[in-house]
């Protein structure tokens, strides 16, 4: 056996799962199968809006993002569930197994799209074979379809696994760039955002292969180094490494929610604060984590939104610790206006086992009043192993991520 | 002035009075060395008004001629030629000669240096001492109680007082303490003809490294004199003047813990070398930190890990143990620093717990103490 491409440079596969918490469901419930699905975060509230739908349902024009209400009025069939967080996990938990069963250089990208470099597997298969291979594979032991582009990078496969929904295999080669990708809108072009969008639009860039050929001093006038990085991808370049540990790089834990109201009650502010920073250290001890800054912010009424932190001299993990902080900063920066959202975060994040904390003379004695703490949770660790408390953690039910662009559900990929 | 002087002589008081001269000095003199010359002997000075340090050479002594045909006088030279000049001259004795114009000519057998000199009168004086307040030492002495406490004094600026070692003499001991806030380190030695009081003082641990370096390791005494913002050291031949650190000196005596809960004898180089070895795999961006395990029958493990590294362990036989079952993380830096401070064989080390101070004393109950502040891990 050889590799698939000794010579040639890089192969890159993007896997899509399509519709995939729609997918999963009718996986679950196979009576949704071919019915118009979707998934929409907590119908009373504002919050009702749809996350994500079925084929189906997108015929029908339920898009993603649309309230409920708009969502039911175009499609009044369409059926409407809760997440369920638990059943995206398990399922990414298995595609993620799968994929790194082929090659170890698999960069989980969310819950639902990953890359992998084949370069250097060793098959007889060619790239478009163990592609199409992979897909099979993937809707029979999960009965979930998906989407694969292949391309000497990871732009390009991006863009390659777009083409084609669901089930589609897409090869972007990088000499027919101008008949494949060139042709298609500017906006279609994955990393032009509609702000973006706009500005290429102006400047008469109406197709991908307008930018591939447009002035690069101009492009960096105007978007600074991004103008550079998208010509270059425009062109079929993009040199970044699929980097199978790149989504377990964190630096930064938190959690964002909105009011059911827009509020200046103090005591509304302060459950809103209680309950982020309890999703925070709840987060932070899925990681087994502590941080050394705080940032909070706020977002008004009319949509204006600030930020603020702060560098703390130790690093805390804790609710109260969290809460603390978060509160003096939110009274100091707040301008007594309605809130309509809240946000914290924990900043220079570190992973437990890395943090060392050197006592001091002086102050130690504060330290070491949580000695007796430190000693059961350490003497209960030797005992039942390192994570007898995650594990208590991943009992709970409560603990499941509760948005769909967290990255918590890989935290227990590769253990 | 002029004198004719034995270079090797020479060549050592240049090299001491250079450890108090510095290129960056704001009194623009004071990069230069003052060489004074009297019917009794040459005297160099250099300062940077931190530390200052006087070297006199006898003219005679042990019946030796050090100097010869002195014409009394006095000249400042600048300290950056100077003792690279003096030391590749090619004879065993040096002449200098300065004029009334500040022109110093240097021979040396056929070599011949002229240089330009500043005037003496133009060197800032001296402090002059009260020497009421003062003691006597054995050198070898104040050398291993400098030894013993300064490597643990601060270097960040943050607190300044904690720069410097404090010195206290009380009930006829005197006590030497330095601490970083992170571990401390204090030898008590009994003088026996000590004056009744003498004002506790911070001395500058910078100054008492200097000092270290330059007095040889003998059974001569020293003199030891303060006032309230100077501390001269005098022994025969040298005066060194430093300046004190303004400032109180923390309490630190009601921090040492007095009671202990583990309690360890090792062997000292044992128990150094393991730890060396574990802390090759210890990074400093992470406080260097190892781990100390009580292993039951007499073993104690020391480990560490660095994630992207590796790990190590390694058990030590102890010659005794007794109490707690004890783990703690520690900086293996501060670890050897307080080892190879104590030289003496075996050491006691008490611990309290993993998140409070222990302590590393000799097992024999010298008044040395370390002290460390342990990390702590989660």
């Amino acid at each position: 056996m050889t590799a698939i491409n000794p010579q040639k440079g890089r192969v890159i596969f993007h896997i899509d799962m399509n519709c995939f918490y729609a997918s999963v469901e009718a996986a679950y419930n196979t009576a949704l199968k071919g019915k118009p699905l979707a998934i929409a975060g907590n119908p009373e509230e504002r919050k009702g809006i749809v996350v994500t739908s079925s084929y189906e349902a997108r015929k029908k024009g339920v898009k993603t993002t649309m309230t409920i209400w708009q969502a039911k009025k175009n499609c009044p069939e369409l059926i409407i569930m809760p997440p369920n967080f638990e059943r995206y996990r398990a399922a990414s938990r298995e595609l993620f197994r799968i994929l790194s069963e082929i090659t170890p250089d698999v960069q989980p990208v969310s819950i639902d799209e990953g890359y992998m470099d084949i370069t250097n597997v060793n098959s007889e298969l060619s790239p478009l074979d163990l592609a199409d291979e992979l897909q099979k594979r993937i809707l029979d032991e999960l009965d979930l379809p998906c989407s694969i582009g292949i391309a000497p990078n990871k732009f390009l496969a991006k863009m390659a696994s777009d083409m084609k929904k669901p089930l589609g295999i897409t090869v972007l080669r990088k000499r027919e760039l101008h008949l494949t990708l060139w042709p298609l809108p500017i906006g279609e072009m994955y990393g032009v955002g509609e702000k973006t969008a706009a500005k290429l639009v102006e400047k008469g860039i109406e197709t991908i292969g307008d930018l591939a050929n447009y002035d690069a001093y101009e492009l960096k006038q105007m978007l600074g180094i991004n103008g550079e990085r998208l010509k270059n991808r425009a062109n079929g370049i993009d040199n970044r490494p699929v980097d199978p540990e790149a989504i377990f790089e964190f630096k930064s834990i938190g959690s964002s929610q909105t009011l059911p109201f827009d509020t200046v009650d103090e005591q509304e502010i302060r459950k809103l604060i209680a309950v982020l920073s309890e999703n925070v250290e709840r987060r932070m001890g899925r990681k087994n984590a502590a941080g050394q800054s705080i940032q909070i912010m706020i977002r008004y009424q009319d949509r204006k939104t600030i930020t603020r932190s702060k560098k703390l001299y130790r690093y805390i993990d804790a609710k109260d610790e969290i809460m603390h902080e978060a509160e003096e900063l939110f009274h100091k920066h707040w301008n007594q206006e309605p809130v309509r959202l809240l946000g914290i975060t924990v900043q220079d994040v570190e992973v437990k086992k890395n943090i060392a904390t050197q006592l001091d003379l002086f102050t130690y004695e504060r330290e070491a009043e949580k000695e007796k703490l430190y000693q059961a949770i350490e003497g209960l660790s030797e005992k039942y192993g390192k994570d007898v408390f995650k594990k208590l953690d991943a009992v709970n039910d409560d603990d499941q991520p509760r948005t769909s662009f967290q990255k918590d559900f890989l935290d227990d990929y590769k253990k | 002035m002029k004198f004719i002087i034995q270079r090797d002589q020479l060549i050592a008081s240049v090299q001491d009075v250079m450890k108090a001269i510095s290129s960056r000095t704001v009194i623009p003199i004071l990069t230069g060395m003052k060489i004074e010359a009297k019917e009794s002997g040459i005297t160099l000075t250099g300062s940077d008004s931190d530390i200052s340090i006087e070297s006199f050479i006898p003219a005679e002594e042990n019946g030796n001629v050090n100097v010869e045909q002195i014409e009394e006088g006095s000249i400042v030279l600048q300290a950056k030629y100077f003792p690279d000049i003096v030391r590749k001259l090619p004879e065993k004795t040096v002449e200098i000669e300065a004029d009334e114009n500040l022109k110093v000519t240097i021979r040396s057998g056929k070599a011949e240096f002229n240089l330009n000199g500043q005037d003496a009168e133009e060197y800032p004086q001296l402090p002059k001492l009260q020497t009421n307040d003062s003691f006597e030492l054995p050198i070898d002495l104040l050398k291993s109680l400098i030894k013993q406490t300064v490597f643990a004094v601060s270097t960040m600026e943050t607190r300044p007082i904690l720069t410097g070692v404090n010195i206290k003499l009380e009930n006829g001991n005197l006590v030497f303490t330095a601490t970083d806030s992170h571990r401390l380190a204090s030898r008590e030695i009994p003088v026996s003809e000590a004056p009744g009081q003498l004002p506790t003082v911070v001395v500058p641990g910078k100054s008492l490294n200097e000092l270290n370096k330059i007095l040889d390791d003998t059974e001569e005494t020293v003199e030891i004199s303060v006032t309230n913002n100077q501390i001269l050291f005098r022994t025969k031949n040298l005066n060194f003047l430093s300046r004190l650190l303004d400032g109180n000196y923390p309490e630190t005596s009601r921090l040492i813990p007095e009671q202990s809960k583990t309690v360890l004898h090792v062997k000292t180089k044992e128990l150094l070398s393991t730890i060396d070895r574990a802390s090759l795999l210890a990074k400093e961006e992470r406080n260097n930190v190892v781990r100390l395990s009580t292993r039951g029958n007499g073993l104690i493990e020391i480990t560490s890990n660095s994630p992207e590294v590796g790990t190590v362990a390694e058990e030590i036989t102890v010659p005794s143990i007794s109490g707690e079952e004890l783990k703690i993380s520690f900086s293996s830096k501060y670890m050897i620093d307080a080892l190879k401070a104590i030289e003496y064989e075996e050491v006691k080390v008490e611990f309290t717990g993993a998140m409070r101070p222990f302590i590393i004393r000799p097992a024999n109950d010298d008044p040395i103490l370390q002290l460390i502040l342990p990390v702590r891990t989660y």
